[in-house]
């Protein structure tokens, strides 16, 4: 049974649900939503080259359907495929399609647009040029081939039991138009086969879509979906103004991930204003990331003591995260153990993560010291909101409890994930790690060159190349049973608590509220009558919503 | 070459009055009549004068003080105490946090005193001196200089200043390094840029009315017997025009600190103003501009304090710089 | 006519070298486009993108690149991963945004400027004419205080009273004329009257100061003898020589008005011009903000002009002068 409970010590007096509450409200047909976003995707939609945020995913999940969608239990069920079938040592899986499924201008969802659009993904698509993508799927598939107009199979180079989730890849996997997938404005010229089309889309104003009248998703009692006739997005960065304008009417729905949003909306639940809806299910961590690599010529993590054991455990020691969730997260998220939340595999309560011990902190710093001869400093790097900015000045301050010397600086929410990429941080707030399958992680963490080098994947921003995560992450992709991922997954948990490369914070809590008459977050029941997946860490599916007069 | 605007003959220009901060008053000066009617409230400084100048000295002595002062340091967390109202502990409260406000607000002053007296410093010296020239050689060399004026007047004040700021100060792992600037008081990387392109933004208003005020002056009799005497330009510039122009030069001055005090409350909202670790009167408002809108936990001190500090100062500056012109009046040259 | 080709001349002078200018400053800001559109690239991949968009290309082949897109009537185009587009396939052009965000700063600009001297005039007006008097001190004093409040502070506690509390109006957001003329009335009045008030002190004492000056003049003196009232000598033939200062000084302001309003923009979440150009700035959108740099520099010498010609209008000595010269 899904765990309504609240993920939190203090819950708002019911009024605030969680996910998997039973609303029992009748679905009614038609009206229009407006939609606050936290951020833009201004780098377009043309999924396989895209690098998706959370309003970007929003706006994906409204145009696309991707082949496999996860359910209430985290298993990946076939959602725009009809079958997702692997053979014995699952390494070939075919995928077989609904029939009669048609893209937005009119085009047949089969096989070979299935194809194209796979290895689009995969980069052997030539019109197409994925960056993330390429990395994730690239080495790893050997082909893709057209069984029969309805059937897709797919070879892949190792055993890999989590390849259902990747169809899914956070419902950044959408399934595009051929015309789409050739045309060379693929960014903005948006054809799937979702609920909704795409009308119009001024970036950093509005995104607006109407309601797709050949949707091949029904509700569970043969309704035709979405209910809604349209839906617009806004993209509105600061949270308050986001709050603001769901309490004055201007906004249907907003969502948020912050504490102080969230403490509002609680507040404005329980008087009844508004309809609340929390999730930490299957959440990202938050996290200050570690930039872990000495480099003699200055190029990679420029300037950083990470790279040193001490270093790391002093700042994991003189952090104090239950004053952290106490003061700035409004008792709201709870602490988190390590990567992997809990319902996910690999999730431990206790996965060894340093407990908050001062003394022991200044005797890292000083072992930091006698190690190096430097006193420990360090820089530490945020987002430029108010409320990031108040919290990074808190845990600054923890940090120099501990006698270190700590300097923070904010980066612009558009320059935000380079200053990652090109590795050029020392300390960075970060939140990533959604909780999907734990292979789906393997791109984020895995080597494929030896250590002490540095980790040569691209988007291992910390850097860190350790033997045990490299090769927990290689038999975990292969493994097939159950109980043994499991175990190789919480070795995997533990290691990162023994080596501290992140220093996790909290899981992330999303809220998504609305005006009292707008339901169904959640989504539809999924084509095998599944429940959906009470995450909103990677959004939700917009086909469910309505609102009542 | 086509004439500048304004185009009536030599009177002392007005000058643009910024959009989107605070707009400089800058008048035409009274003439002799105008200086007969205010002649009580001019010639001397006045009750109004005499608070803003003690107001003035007491925040320039609390940002120097600031190390010194008995009062919490800026960045310390009183536990417990998060959002609290005005209370014997905190007079000004504290903010989400739990750090005191008057020691922000007082460690605040440094920042933003530092960076508008710097700023118009620059500003000051470069603009003054171009306009300076400008107005005394005229001919060429003030066309040339008018016309560079006009091209960095043309874009406004506030985008130019976050263009620079942009260029110069925001590779992230840099904005923060420090280095000490005066003795003990360590200045991060941005607040230094910061200071460079809001000065290099000034310099052509400042240029302006150094211009403006030298027009006037150096046509003056006693700047032309100087001259037949046989005096070198640079001569007369420095020890008979410059005294004259100094006077409206300090009433600028004065107008420009409170100028840039709030412009650089502008580039903080936009979020390239001081790094948020050290707190400045700008930033402070940035870090609390939701805190009135907040429906649970919310702290208006965060934004309504460094606001009142600001209003007083900028009050008090422009206050002063307008009994200064005043005092001072340059007299009108007929059309 | 001559009057009309050296402005002509000079708009372009300005015009050139500020966007010289900008180009140049532009090229040296750290973190390029790409950064941006694709954070994650292999260094190869970040290489061609570059390419694709021409980034590769030295500034003053893109700056050619730009003025002969602009000689073609196109503003340019925003750069996206599908690569650098021509015109005609370009799926965001800069000319789009400025269409929907040009109204928008004008229409702020206009409000603030008429709120502003349909109060300055008249307490500049009465102010003058009660120099010394405890009418004059305490309007005084009230414009001071008027101008050391900060707009975007102003307009956050404008925000919070009149529009999450009262609930008048909607915290942020414009509503253009067209879609609803009240609400496009309603929106627009917080962020004027922020932009407004500081304003309204600056020309009321310009206003006044110059009125002082006209008033002690001989034609003032001999109205009054010949029986004229003071109203109409006020308002009929002081007012208008009076005017000079207030008028350069509201000329210069329209002009920083239009991009200069970033801040109140960013409170209010109002897509005009300043809202542009720092997203410009941020996104590191060279193409784009050259163009509005250019529309701003054109502006600015407009207004100038204008300026220079209602001088001419209001003030027969300057016309008498240059007929003269």
């Amino acid at each position: 049974m899904v765990a309504a409970a609240c993920s939190s010590k203090k819950s708002g007096g019911g009024a605030t649900t969680s996910a998997g509450e039973q609303d029992n409200t009748k679905p009614v047909m038609g009206g229009s939503v407006v939609y606050a976003q936290e951020a833009e995707d201004a780098g377009g939609l043309c999924l396989p080259e895209a690098q998706l945020d959370i309003s970007g995913i929003n706006y994906a999940r409204t145009i696309y359907d991707t082949l496999t969608a996860p359910n209430d239990k985290g298993d990946f069920v076939p959602f725009l495929a009809k079958s997702v079938d692997h053979n014995a040592d699952f390494t070939e899986w075919t995928i077989g399609l609904r029939e009669g499924i048609k893209f937005h201008d009119g085009t047949t969802l089969d096989a070979q647009v299935v194809k194209n659009n796979l290895d689009a993904y995969r980069g052997t698509y030539p019109a197409r040029h994925p960056i993330l993508f390429s990395l994730v799927f690239g080495p790893y598939v050997k082909s893709v081939d057209v069984v029969d107009p309805l059937t897709v199979k797919v070879t892949v180079a190792q055993p890999w039991p989590a390849f259902p989730s990747y169809l899914w890849s956070s419902g950044r996997l959408g399934i595009m138009a051929q015309a789409q997938l050739d045309s060379q404005d693929c960014a903005k010229q948006l054809i799937g086969t979702g609920p909704f089309k795409l009308r119009e889309w001024v970036v950093n104003d509005h995104f607006t879509a109407d309601r797709n009248p050949d949707y091949w998703q029904k509700d569970k009692d043969g309704n035709q979906l979405p209910y809604l006739d349209s839906i617009t997005f806004k993209p509105v960065p600061d949270g308050q103004q986001r709050l603001n304008g769901l309490t004055s009417g201007q906004f249907q729905l907003i969502h948020t991930s912050s504490s102080i949003d969230q403490e509002q909306l609680r507040a404005l639940a329980q008087q009844g204003k508004i309809t609340n809806t929390e999730s930490d299910k299957f959440a990202e961590v938050s996290h200050l990331m570690l930039c872990t690599v000495q480099d003699p010529a200055g190029k990679i993590c420029p300037g950083t003591p990470f790279w040193n054991e001490h270093a790391r455990r002093a700042v994991a020691l003189a952090l104090d995260r239950e004053t952290l969730i106490h003061v700035r997260g409004k008792d709201i998220p709870q602490i988190a153990s390590g990567p992997f939340a809990p319902g996910a595999i690999g999730y431990l309560a206790d996965a060894g993560f340093p407990k908050f011990n001062l003394d022991e902190a200044k005797k890292e710093v000083a072992a930091y010291k006698a190690d190096t001869g430097k006193d420990l400093e360090f820089t530490y790097g945020g987002t430029p909101d108010p409320e990031g900015v108040e919290t990074q000045n808190f845990i600054k301050a923890m940090f120099e409890a501990a006698g270190m010397k700590v300097s923070t600086y904010t980066v612009e929410q558009t320059q935000y994930i380079n200053v990652a990429v090109q590795r050029n941080f020392q300390m960075y707030g970060w939140r990533n790690f959604p909780g999907s399958d734990p292979d789906s992680l393997f791109v984020w963490w895995h080597c494929n060159n030896a250590p002490p080098a540095p980790c040569d994947n691209l988007v291992n921003f910390g850097g860190f190349n350790d033997p045990v995560i490299n090769s927990d992450l290689e038999k975990g992709r292969v493994e097939t049973d159950p109980a043994k991922r499991q175990a190789i997954y919480e070795d995997l948990n533990r290691q990162f608590s023994k080596q501290l490369y992140d220093i996790w914070t909290n899981w992330t809590v999303w809220a998504v509220a609305t005006q009292t008459n707008v339901h169904g977050i959640f989504g539809p029941d999924l084509p095998d009558g599944s429940k959906p997946n009470p995450g909103l860490a990677t959004g939700h599916s917009m086909a469910g919503l309505f609102v009542t007069p | 070459m086509p004439e500048q605007s304004p185009s009536p003959a030599p009177t002392v220009e007005q000058e643009p009055v910024v959009a989107g901060t605070q707009p400089l008053v800058l008048e035409l000066p009274p003439t002799e009549t105008d200086a007969k009617v205010e002649k009580s409230a001019s010639k001397r400084l006045g009750l109004f004068g005499w608070v803003a100048i003690v107001w003035l000295a007491l925040v320039t002595l609390s940002a120097l003080l600031a190390p010194v002062l008995p009062v919490p340091a800026p960045d310390q967390h009183f536990i417990g105490h998060e959002t609290e109202a005005i209370s014997f502990a905190h007079p000004m409260g504290t903010d989400g946090t739990g750090q005191d406000m008057m020691a922000r607000v007082i460690w605040g002053a440094r920042a933003s005193l530092l960076i508008s007296v710097s700023s118009v410093v620059l500003g000051l010296i470069l603009g003054g001196l171009l306009g300076l020239i400008a107005g005394y050689y005229r001919g060429k060399l003030d066309t040339f200089l008018t016309n560079l004026f006009n091209v960095f007047l043309a874009v406004p004040q506030l985008v130019l200043a976050l263009a620079l700021v942009a260029v110069f100060a925001s590779d992230p792992a840099k904005v923060s390094s420090q280095f000490h600037w005066i003795v003990d008081w360590p200045v991060s990387q941005r607040e230094f840029w910061l200071i460079i392109s809001i000065g290099i933004v000034s310099i052509p208003i400042i240029g302006r009315i150094a211009r403006a005020s030298t027009l006037t002056w150096a046509q003056r009799e006693f700047v032309l017997a100087a001259r037949s005497m046989g005096a070198k330009n640079r001569r007369i510039m420095i020890r008979d025009v410059l005294p004259n122009v100094l006077p409206a030069m300090f009433s600028i001055a004065l107008l420009g600190v409170a100028v840039v005090i709030v412009l650089e409350g502008g580039l903080s909202i936009l979020g390239v103003g001081v790094p948020p670790s050290t707190p400045s009167w700008g930033n402070l408002i940035a870090t609390g501009r939701n805190e009135l809108t907040k429906i649970v936990g919310a702290a208006p001190q965060v934004i309504l304090a460094p606001s009142v500090a600001i209003f007083l100062t900028v009050l008090a500056l422009n206050y002063l710089g307008d009994v200064i012109r005043a005092r001072f009046d340059v007299r009108e040259s007929a059309i | 006519m001559r009057a009309v080709l050296q402005r002509l001349i000079q708009l372009l002078i300005v015009l050139v070298l500020v966007t010289i200018f900008c180009a140049l400053l532009i090229d040296r800001v750290p973190g390029d486009v790409t950064y941006t559109l694709a954070p994650v690239a292999t260094p190869q991949q970040r290489a061609d993108l570059r390419h694709q968009l021409h980034l590769d290309k030295p500034v003053y082949v893109r700056y050619g690149e730009w003025v002969d897109g602009l000689v073609h009537g196109d503003l340019g185009c925003y750069y996206g991963t599908s690569g650098y587009s021509t015109a005609s396939q370009c799926p965001d052009k800069v000319a789009d945004r400025v269409k929907d965000a040009l109204p928008i700063s004008l229409a702020l600009m206009v409000y603030a400027q008429v709120l502003a001297l349909v109060l300055a005039i008249p307490l500049g007006v009465l102010t003058a004419y009660r120099a010394g008097s405890l009418f004059d001190k305490s309007v005084n004093t009230a414009a001071f205080a008027l101008l050391a409040i900060p707009n975007f502070v102003l307009g956050l506690v404008l925000a919070y009273y009149v529009g999450s509390k009262l609930g008048w109006v909607e915290p942020t957001g414009w509503i253009p004329w067209g879609d609803d003329p009240v609400g496009h009335i309603k929106q627009a009045a917080l962020p004027t009257i922020s932009l407004a008030v500081g304003q309204v002190a600056v020309y009321m004492r310009l206003l006044r100061s110059d009125m002082i000056a006209t008033l002690q003049e001989d034609f003032v003196t001999m109205a009054r003898a010949k029986g004229l009232s003071p109203a109409r000598i006020l308002w009929r033939h002081a007012l208008r020589p009076s005017s000079l200062t207030l008028l350069t000084v509201a000329g210069l302001n329209v002009g920083t008005l239009i991009g200069g309003a970033v801040v109140i923009e960013n409170i209010f979440v109002i897509h005009g011009m300043g809202f542009l150009i720092a997203d410009a700035i941020f996104r590191r959108q060279y193409v784009a903000l050259q163009s509005y740099v250019a529309i701003l520099a054109i502006g600015y010498v407009v207004v100038n002009f204008l300026v220079d010609i209602l001088y001419a209008i209001l003030d027969p000595r300057i016309r008498h002068a240059r007929a003269v010269a």
